[in-house]
């Protein structure tokens, strides 16, 4: 079973989020609220897949993406972004992020992106 | 899905996320360039347009990402312009009270405010009937 941290400041997301990984087998392992947050509960829980917000306070989801792939360079880290954060979404992936999947969340999709990441070789 | 369920979280975390929206909004008033009550706004604002979008609140999602992109152009700026902006902003806000106490009382999805949502993208001639429109002047695009 595969272990998901879920990084989001707004607890709405961090629940539905839950609720969509959970319903497919998956384990929230953590959860975080912040991009420090985030870091150092990847460091703690060692998770196999984070998914990551990009607009954090403390620490940006961005910021937190290099400080997990500092602590391990095949760290995979799946972006939860918005229409038109396209920008953003690619200065994530630069950072060392997997993939990306948009909000507003549609379950199916988060599910295939998490399973694809989680296949993928590092 | 059963997004029933979240309705009552988003009326409780959004409830709370415009009343920290108020008060960075009147340290604003103290102090245009206060850089961590402009981030806190925009955070605020892209979190309750995320929760919106997922409850298909459209009228919310709308005042919400106007607002967001209204205080991504003050972040890039640094400060904002004038206490007519602050005015703006506040409009913005208690729009959006109003919107989310209609959820919470009614049980009714609120009614649209595009003339707001343009007012805060700084569209204002799509604001204003035609005759009462300025002329247009070249403005930065609304992503």
């Amino acid at each position: 079973m595969a272990r998901v941290l879920v990084a989001d400041d707004a607890s709405f997301m961090r629940q539905m989020i839950r609720e969509i990984v959970e319903s497919e087998g998956f384990e929230v392992c953590g959860e975080a609220s912040d991009g420090i947050e985030a870091v150092d509960q990847f460091k703690k829980l060692q998770p196999d897949v984070v998914t990551m917000d990009i607009v954090m306070p403390l620490k940006s989801g961005i910021d937190a993406v290099r400080g997990i792939v500092a602590l391990d360079p095949g760290a995979r880290v799946v972006m939860c972004s918005a229409l038109g954060q396209e920008t953003l979404v690619a200065e994530a992936i630069q950072a060392g992020a997997k993939d990306f999947i948009v909000k507003p969340f549609k379950p199916d999709a988060v599910v295939e992106t998490l399973k694809k990441v989680l296949e993928k070789e590092d | 899905m059963d997004l029933a369920k979240y309705r009552q979280v988003f009326i409780e975390e959004s409830t709370e996320h415009l009343a920290e929206m108020s008060s960075a909004l009147l340290e604003l008033e103290k102090d245009f360039a206060d850089g961590e009550a402009i981030d806190l706004i925009f955070r605020m604002a892209h979190s309750i347009k995320g929760m919106a979008a997922s409850l298909e609140f459209d009228s919310i999602t709308q005042v919400s990402h106007a607002l967001e992109d209204r205080m991504q152009e003050i972040r890039q700026a640094g400060c904002v312009a004038d206490f007519e902006e602050l005015a703006v902003l506040f409009r913005g806000l208690e729009r959006l009270e109003s919107m989310v106490a209609t959820i919470r009382e009614t049980d009714e999805t609120p009614a649209p405010d595009p003339a707001l949502a343009a007012v805060l993208a700084n569209r204002l001639d799509e604001s204003l009937p035609a005759q009462d429109a300025p002329k247009k002047k070249a403005l930065p695009p609304i992503l």
